[in-house]
This record gives C-alpha cells, structure tokens and sequence, in this order.
C-alpha cells in the first residue's frame, strides 16, 4: 500500500475519510444487465429515479473504467465464468451490487441452469432484493454501498479480492489439467463447494 | 542584453514560475500522491485484454486490412486541399475576374487526376 | 383436408391423427417423415414453426418429436408427431426449412435426440462439454448440485459482514 506513516492514527483517519468519500462519491458502475433488471436500472438511471446525483451518471460497459459491477439480472451457468473475467479484469478499488433476487440467490430459478447466486463465484457487497427492485430500492442499495465504502480504511486488506484471483487461478489449472472448458470447470468447483456445504468458490 | 529586454525579465521569471509549479501539481497529482494511495494490485488475468468476458479469439488487433482504407484517405487529402485552395478564391473572384482562368486550369489539372482515379476503380469500395 | 391428400399420396404414412379444438395432429412414421413433409410442403404448409420433443420415460418408443407447420395461405396449422426410442436418429428437415437448423440444435441439446444430415448439430443452449441432456425426465432439476437439494437455507449476514466491515 505504499509509504504511508501509518502510526499516525488522525492523519490515516483524515485521509481515509477523504479518499472514501472521493470514491464513494463518484462510483462509475458497469451495468453486468443480463435480464429483466437492466430494464429497472435503465429507468433507475434516466431523469425519474437519478443515480447520476449519486455521481454514478459515466456508465462505463467496460471493466476497466468502472468501479461498481452492478450485477444486473439472471446468471445463468454458461455465464458464470464470463461474469468472473470481468470481475477480475476490473481494477481495485472495486465492488459488487447484486441487483434483483436472480443475481442474489438465483431468485425464482431453482435449476441445473441457473447459478443460485452471483456471490457463489464472486464477492459481492451489496444484494438488492426484487424482482425487479424499484428503482428505489436500487438507489438505496447504492447508498447502502456508499455507506460501507465510507467505513473502508486504506490499509486494511482486501481479503476476499485475494481469494478471488486465488480462485481464479485455481479455476486456469483445472481448466488446464482436465481440458474441459471455463463453463464445466466452474461448474464443477461450484458443485463441489456445495457438497463440502460451502457456497462459494472464492 | 539591451536595456529594452531587460524591462521583460519578470516575465520570463513568471514563466519559469508557471511551469514550475505546473510541472509540480502534474508530478504530485500523477506520480507522487497514486503511488502512495492507489490500490497496486496486479494480477495475470487482470491483465489480459478485454473481449467481454470470453477467451480471445485472435492473437491481437494487429492483422491486415484492405488498401481501400488508404486509398479512400488519400483522396480525401488531396480533394480536401484542393476545397481549402477554392476558399479563398470564391471570396474575391467576383472583383478579380482575370483569377477564373488560372484557377479553371488548377482545377482542370486535378479534374484529370479524379477521372483517372474513377476509371481505374479507386472510388469502387465492393472491390 | 390436406390429410386427406396425403392419405391419397401416401397411404399408410400417417398412423394415427387427432383434433383438439380446431388443431389436427398426425403421427407419422420417422421413416416416412421427409416424404410426407415434402407433400404437405406443396399443399402450402411453408412454413415451420417449430421442433420440438416430448420425454415419456414409461412408453417404449420413449421420445416424441414434434413438427408445426403453418400454412401461410390459409392460415391453416398442422402438427406432425414423430415417435422414436433412444438413440434413434431422424433426418433433419434443414434442406426444406431453414428454421429447423436451431430448433433441432435444441433438441439434441436438450433431449439428445441425434438428426441425420443436419449441416451442424451440436449443443446450442448448453455449454459445448455439459454432461447429460437436461430435459429428459431423468434428468434432476437442480442439476445434481447439493446447494439446492439440501435446504442449506444459509443467511447471507455472516458474508456480508465478513467483506471489508
């Protein structure tokens, strides 16, 4: 994290609390839209329900230039390692909404098909629930997030990241040793996780 | 240094000034402040190139492209400065007739090199 | 009507046919299939609207697979039902119906019910190594993930704390 004298406490907290509100302030998300609550956060982002006041208005569609993956709608398993290479190629400081109950639990989509939620391959900050949310709730999920960011201090590690690309290099190996493709091996990982009563792979 | 110059030294010192500081809000901004406070993570897959999330399909963005392209450009460039040369032509022609010859020859010339560049197919995009 | 023009065609094609409501259904034999559509194809059913396939495990020729035609004319529609067992090929209707590439794709996909002559069958809606075929009646729902069968039920607050609180 670089050469910051930590030991002096109001100096980290001051500065804590004004890089967590520069970026709590001007989250740029990138709408993951697959279903239905793209549709509810394209009213959440027009002139009604406004998110731009929450700073939120550059919607980038590309990891890169983004910083809050707004999961938006279904996950099906054929796109669960999709959603994970996105997520990796994001830059830090990043996090995670999962907006509507398809992208929180697999929502009403109890299936071979569908993943039972994102937070099963990626870490997520904030769930939303709805199906599809108000926009309303959409907003308050993001002031939810902006909350959390504001409790955030630059020198804690971030633990879940780490397990994340852990579990992505785990996911290559596998890929690599059994020549099956990024769908079945995660496939696989995420089953496996669930007979060892965990849910996630990360 | 003459007397007269002299008189503008305070203004090559609010220069120096200028970019001084400039230079110093740049490097503090770009170099000094984001190594001590961005988040430094670089990872193997963070780093490939994007392609929405599937595995790459070609070895990279470098491949061949057809010569339309250029030749489009190129006749672009040169009709675009032969506008730029009709400009100021157009303005005063009216007051200086004994213009329109010379300027109906230049034109000519480049007439010539439009037709040839029609009938060898340059303008043929489907090609 | 065009059943009876098939009956003069081809007699003994179709082996068995009922209405319901105002649709007609005929059962066809699977080898006899290309003919018969060929037949009703120029009494003016052009146009395919879908295939599609029924699993009933108990019945010896366990799959049924299902045609509808429409007849753009006189908006007349027509469904063929073909019944084979498992492992049994068809031949696809590719040739004469662009539509049927996708739909019989999805029905290997999701039955594996293999067609002959199709200029590219593989998985469409499953990834491309996906085991199983996932819309016979064996096939659990839940995909065999211990996740849904066991009424886990977990709350997510532990989680959601555990992120960078």
């Amino acid at each position: 994290m670089g050469a910051i004298d930590l030991d002096d406490a109001v100096l980290t907290t001051r500065l804590d609390a004004v890089i967590n509100w520069g970026r709590k302030n001007s989250l740029w998300p990138m709408p993951f839209g697959t279903a239905c609550c793209a549709i509810e956060f394209m009213s959440v982002m027009a002139s009604r329900y406004d998110m731009s006041r929450f700073g939120a208005e550059a919607m980038r569609f590309s990891p890169r230039q983004s910083d809050m993956l707004m999961i938006l709608g279904t996950i099906t398993n054929k796109q669960a390692p999709v959603l994970r290479q996105i997520y990796a190629q994001m830059a830090e400081p990043k996090w995670v909404v999962a907006v509507g109950v398809c992208a929180s639990s697999g929502g009403m989509y109890r299936t071979y098909a569908t993943l039972q939620g994102a937070d099963r391959v990626i870490p997520v900050d904030v769930y939303v629930p709805g199906c599809p949310p108000r926009p309303e709730t959409m907003l308050y999920g993001v002031m939810e997030l902006q909350k959390k960011i504001s409790r955030e201090s630059l020198s804690a590690r971030k633990e879940h990241i780490e397990r994340f690309y852990a579990s992505m290099a785990r996911q290559e190996e596998l890929q690599e040793a059994k020549g099956l493709s990024s769908q079945q091996v995660v496939r696989e990982m995420v089953v496996a996780a669930g007979e060892q009563g965990g849910q996630q792979i990360w | 240094m003459t007397p007269a110059a002299v008189s503008f030294l305070p203004i090559l010192l609010l220069f120096l000034l200028a970019l001084g500081v400039g230079a110093a809000i740049l490097v503090i901004s770009g170099w000094v402040l984001p190594g001590l406070l961005k988040p430094n993570n670089p990872q193997k897959t963070k780093l490939t190139p994007y392609e929405c999330g599937v595995p790459l399909r070609q070895d990279g963005a470098r491949h061949r492209y057809s010569v339309k392209f250029y030749l489009v450009a190129m006749l672009f460039i040169l009709f675009d400065v032969e506008a730029a040369f009709l400009l100021p032509w157009a303005v005063q022609f009216k007051t200086h007739l004994g213009t329109f010859w010379a300027m109906l020859s230049f034109v000519a010339t480049l007439l010539v090199g439009y037709i040839y560049a029609w009938g060898k197919g340059a303008l043929d995009w489907e090609r | 009507m065009v059943i009876e023009q098939i009956e003069a065609q081809l007699p003994g094609a179709i082996l068995d046919r009922h209405d319901f409501r105002g649709d007609t259904t005929i059962v066809v034999d699977g080898a006899r299939l290309l003919e018969v559509v060929d037949c009703i194809f120029r009494e003016g059913f052009q146009m395919l609207l879908d295939v599609t396939a029924v699993d009933l495990e108990t019945r010896e020729l366990r799959f049924d697979v299902v045609y509808h035609l429409l007849n753009l004319v006189s908006q007349d529609r027509l469904r063929i039902k073909v019944q084979v067992g498992e492992g049994v090929a068809l031949p696809s209707l590719t040739s004469r119906f662009k539509s049927a590439n996708w739909s019989e794709r999805e029905v290997f996909d999701l039955f594996g019910i293999p067609f002959t002559d199709h200029p590219g069958l593989e998985r469409l809606l499953m990834w491309p190594d996906f085991p199983g075929h996932p819309l016979r009646k064996d096939y659990p729902l839940d995909g065999g993930d211990p996740f849904c069968n066991q009424d886990i039920g977990a709350s997510y607050a532990p989680l959601a704390r555990s992120l960078n609180a």
